[in-house]
């Protein structure tokens, strides 16, 4: 249920992600980090502006302030300086429960903004003649296919060295190298049947997806790009792995940092702007 | 040489000081443009020196392939410039060598007088004489774990490593004067010294350890080793385990060091075989690396996390390493190179400035980082065959080449100094000359130790056309010096020093097997330690020591070396050539630690490797059955190391310590007064 929520969700936010995300293909890669930060943050906080009680807010804050000052001016009285702290804490807490609506609310297209990101900055392509090895992960109960299951080869790619068929595991590797740059796909055949997984070459900046994920949620939502496995699949997943991209700003890992950074000091700048209360 | 292995390790470390390092450059960026930077331009005024230090290239034999026409670029140097024999170190040690070179001054200015140190008053116990470890001091307990704060009020004091050399290094003058100088892969400066003027820049090189320490130690893994294990000098040895064709193995990394008894952090990892195939995957921190049978991989980083007590987050050290896919069946080997310091974030210094190694990283991807890169230990211990060893050494020549080209690339003018281990280490393990005294390799025929001579003689060829290139790229334009530190010969016999004086009734008892653990001190007049050094069991010096100084002293010396220079090998050969007196030798204020006498070996001769570490064996003399089958251990007029230059060579007799005068001169410095060599140009 939840993985077909999540496979549902992919198919609209793919295609979006596709046309509003095209830029980062030729724009330098600390560049488009820093837009999608910026203008995620300020949309973050136009929802929060619409879907937060907003006078709810003010009001809590304009308490917690009169608290604040409470406390400054009667130091030496110990009962309002207590029940000051008191509607300090209470206030603060109300703050957060005010939060809660808009992050539910904006949790869902972050997390696909955030797997559609993750498409472009996580990994960079290979280039050619760039090694790399491919996992199949067949499911527990297909021993046989271990030994069953080939990669066919085309004029893309080559396979250098493998198959290594690791039954403790179910799970079978080849070390294959690109010779042609662009959107490849990866040919298995096991039992009639065919598998594709995306193989990309060439481009300092092209959707890189590392694996073609299981019929399970948490992989859809980590690899949103290609069509998960069935759940009764023999072939329950396939990755490639791919190059770490090295940089501070779009790189692998750090571009998450990067972004939650940018998108926060956005908020806070067109905070008074838009005349929102946090 | 770029690392694609991908890995899943975050650093957020690196993306927080790249933060607080770009907003504190871009504050001093703006300050200095109102108050006026550092004056970090160069002095040097163009003028270029181009040292190319080549550990071990021998004047004979580069004599002979130059006459031969093998060495073109060599010869072409030497017809418009100069060639010398270039006289070594007493003893001729590399790190001995290397520090002649630096100081331009003898071992009575530097200290180093031998690989191996004594600590006399902690009955002799060795160590290393380049650099020590010392002990931490104080420390404050935290559950399982104890820490060193180094802050007030605390004060305590970390292990640290600190350079045993003393003395100037030649570079302070030029970088007092703003003269630009970079070192790559210096030996003998390790930890890195460091450049007052931010004029000199360094990677340290021999003497640098690996993550474990040690100077480099390769983990091996079979199904025919011993279930135990096996630890040899410079390499682990660990027995795998195939069920269905997967094994776990276990790799051994630095000690966990927070910990009141550090135990070694170990990274699991499996391996998994496909005999079909003939490949192999490993396994290992997330990273999958396959290799097909006779494979090396790439560098692979791994992350070591170094536990700290609760609520201090886990610390973390980088180190890299290579694998080697030696076979797969009937007995699966597989070698991991020593875990190098990472230099792309380097969990020690590695040069000066310290982010010098991660400039050059981040360009040339992961290298090797310890002193020793060819690994020799992995070919005396079986672990590695004549093949697999040249190999790696290979591997380790195309890293340097590749460092060497970078270096080229980013010089500008000023001093540039870079360094080949190659031509040493391969010829310990492949030279054998016959013309050298008609003697026959110990081991292996003469056809087949011709054909491992060919080896040296193809790295001599493939040096001299680097040499040529660098030539032609700066002919006029800059003073180019090709050296070496010593030469070499063949090393056929072994003499244990140890056996010999106990045989002389100098060292007692008659079954003693280690001076320095069943040795009775009270009746042990002398002893060896080192490849060269002996020392008298003095009384007031050494912690339990019986010869008195003075007449009885003075008496023992002048006795020792008689007898020891009159040794005759079994077919008659004289064994030693010289033997020194230390003080007739050297002069400094760094003699304390010198031996009493230095033993200079004939050609074809060398300390046996059991003395070397106090240890004594029945034989005085035997054949060296080691594969290191050539040294220049010797007696240091019997393996002077070279000297070309493209400028005429007006001193004769040029010695190691003339260079670092000769290159001051060149940038119009006199010699100061540290140093005793001369400069070999005229003035
Ligand atoms: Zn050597």
């Amino acid at each position: 249920m939840l993985t077909q929520i999540a496979v549902s969700l992919n198919s609209i936010a793919n295609p979006i992600g596709q046309v509003l995300l095209a830029p980062i293909e030729w724009l330098p890669g600390w560049l488009s980090a820093t837009l999608i930060g910026v203008v995620t943050g300020v949309l973050m906080l136009v929802v929060f502006k619409y879907t937060s009680n907003q006078s709810a807010i003010k009001r809590t804050r304009d308490q917690i302030k009169a608290n604040m000052l409470a406390l400054s001016l009667f130091k030496d009285d110990l009962g309002v300086s207590l029940r000051s702290q008191g509607r300090l804490l209470t206030g603060a807490l109300r703050l957060i429960l005010h939060a809660l609506i808009p992050l539910a609310v904006l949790m869902i297209p972050m997390i696909l903004i955030l797997g559609q990101m993750s498409l472009w900055y996580q990994a960079r392509p290979l280039r050619i003649g760039e090694e790399s090895v491919v996992t199949v992960q067949l499911a527990d109960e297909s021993t046989d296919a271990v030994q069953a299951i080939t990669l066919n080869t085309n004029d893309a790619v080559e396979v250098i060295a493998g198959p290594v068929r690791v039954s403790s595991k179910n799970m079978v590797c080849w070390k294959v190298m690109p010779i042609r740059d662009g959107q490849h796909q990866l040919e298995f055949k096991i039992g009639g049947e065919t598998s594709l997984k995306e193989f990309v070459v060439g481009g300092a900046f092209e959707p890189t997806s590392q694996k073609r994920p299981a019929w399970d949620w948490n992989e859809v939502v980590m690899h949103p790009r290609e069509t998960p496995f069935a759940p009764d699949s023999i072939v329950q997943s396939i990755e490639v792995t791919y190059p770490q991209r090295d940089a501070l700003t779009a790189g692998t890992n750090n571009w998450v940092i990067y972004w939650f950074v940018i998108s926060m000091v956005a908020a806070f700048v067109a905070k008074p702007f838009l005349n929102v209360n946090l | 040489m770029r690392d694609n292995q991908s890995e899943g390790i975050v650093s957020r470390r690196k993306l927080l000081t790249g933060a607080a390092c770009a907003a504190v450059a871009a504050g001093v960026g703006a300050t200095s443009y109102f108050v006026g930077g550092p004056n970090r331009v160069s002095r040097s005024l163009g003028k270029k020196v181009i040292v190319i230090g080549i550990d071990g290239m021998d004047p004979r034999l580069s004599a002979a392939m130059m006459k031969a026409g093998d060495l073109p670029n060599l010869a072409k140097m030497t017809a418009s410039g100069g060639f010398s024999k270039l006289g070594t170190s007493i003893p001729p040690q590399s790190p001995v060598a290397w520090s002649n070179f630096i100081n331009g001054s003898g071992p009575g200015s530097h200290g180093i007088f031998d690989f191996i140190h004594r600590h006399p008053h902690e009955h002799c116990k060795p160590y290393f004489a380049a650099a020590e470890t010392l002990t931490p001091e104080g420390f404050v307990e935290w559950g399982d774990h104890q820490l060193q704060l180094d802050f007030w009020p605390f004060n305590h004091k970390p292990a640290k490593t600190v350079l045993r050399r003393q003395g100037v290094p030649f570079w302070d003058y030029l970088d007092a004067q703003k003269i630009d100088s970079v070192f790559y892969d210096l030996p003998s400066n390790y930890p890195p010294s460091p450049s007052q003027y931010g004029h000199h820049r360094c990677v340290s090189g021999m003497g640098t350890p690996d993550m474990l320490g040690t100077y480099g130690t390769y983990q091996y893994f079979s199904e025919d080793t011993p279930a135990a294990g096996v630890r040899e000098g410079g390499g682990i040895r660990s027995k795998l385990r195939f069920e269905n064709d997967s094994a776990r193995a276990t790799l051994i990394g630095p000690p966990d060091s927070f910990r009141k008894s550090p135990t070694p952090i170990e990274i699991e990892f499996e391996v998994h075989r496909d005999r079909q195939s003939d490949a192999v995957l490993l396994e290992i921190q997330d990273q999958k690396i396959m290799l097909q049978r006779g494979q090396w991989s790439r560098w692979t980083k791994l992350d070591f996390a170094i536990s700290t007590p609760k609520l201090i987050p886990n610390q973390h050290a980088s180190g890299i390493c290579r694998f080697f896919l030696q076979e797969i069946a009937p007995n699966f080997r597989l070698y991991v190179t020593p875990i190098n310091v990472n230099p792309s974030d380097p969990a020690v210094q590695l040069s000066e400035p310290d982010d010098f190694i991660e400039n050059v990283s981040e360009e040339l991807g992961l290298f090797y980082t310890t002193g020793f890169q060819e690994d020799h230990k992995a070919r005396t211990n079986g672990v590695f065959n004549d093949d697999e060893f040249r190999r790696q050494a290979t591997n380790v020549l195309e890293e340097r080449l590749a460092l060497f080209e970078y270096a080229v690339e980013n010089y500008e003018d000023g001093l540039l100094f870079f360094y080949f281990s190659s031509s040493d280490l391969q010829s310990h393990i492949f030279w054998w000359d016959e013309s050298d005294g008609n003697t026959q390799h110990p081991l292996i025929s003469s056809p087949e130790a011709a054909s491992r001579f060919q080896y040296v003689r193809d790295l001599y060829q493939r040096l001299d056309s680097i040499i040529g290139d660098i030539n032609d790229r700066y002919s006029g334009k800059a003073t180019i010096i090709v050296m070496s530190d010593h030469g070499f010969a063949n090393f056929g016999r072994q003499f244990n020093l140890n056996s010999w004086l106990r045989d002389s009734g100098y060292l007692n008892p008659r079954e003693c097997t280690n001076v320095l653990v069943n040795g009775d001190w009270s009746r042990t007049r002398a002893y060896g330690l080192g490849i060269n050094g002996l020392y008298l069991n003095l009384k007031g010096r050494e912690a339990d020591g019986v010869v008195e100084p003075g007449e009885e002293q003075e008496q023992l010396l002048r006795r020792l070396k008689m007898q020891l220079e009159s040794v005759r090998d079994v077919n008659g050969n004289q064994v030693i050539r010289n033997v020194y007196r230390s003080s007739e030798i050297y002069a400094g204020d760094a003699t304390a630690l010198a031996p009493d006498l230095i033993i200079g070996y004939a050609r074809g001769y060398r300390a046996s490797w059991e003395t070397c570490l106090g240890e004594l064996s029945e034989d005085t003399l035997r054949d060296n059955t080691s594969a290191w089958a050539a040294d220049h251990c010797a007696d240091a007029l019997e393996v002077p190391g070279v000297l070309f230059c493209n400028k005429s060579i007006d001193k004769t007799d040029p010695s190691l310590v003339d260079v670092a005068p000769s290159i001051l001169q060149e940038f119009g410095l006199p010699t100061p007064s540290t140093m005793t060599g001369q400069s070999i140009y005229k003035s």
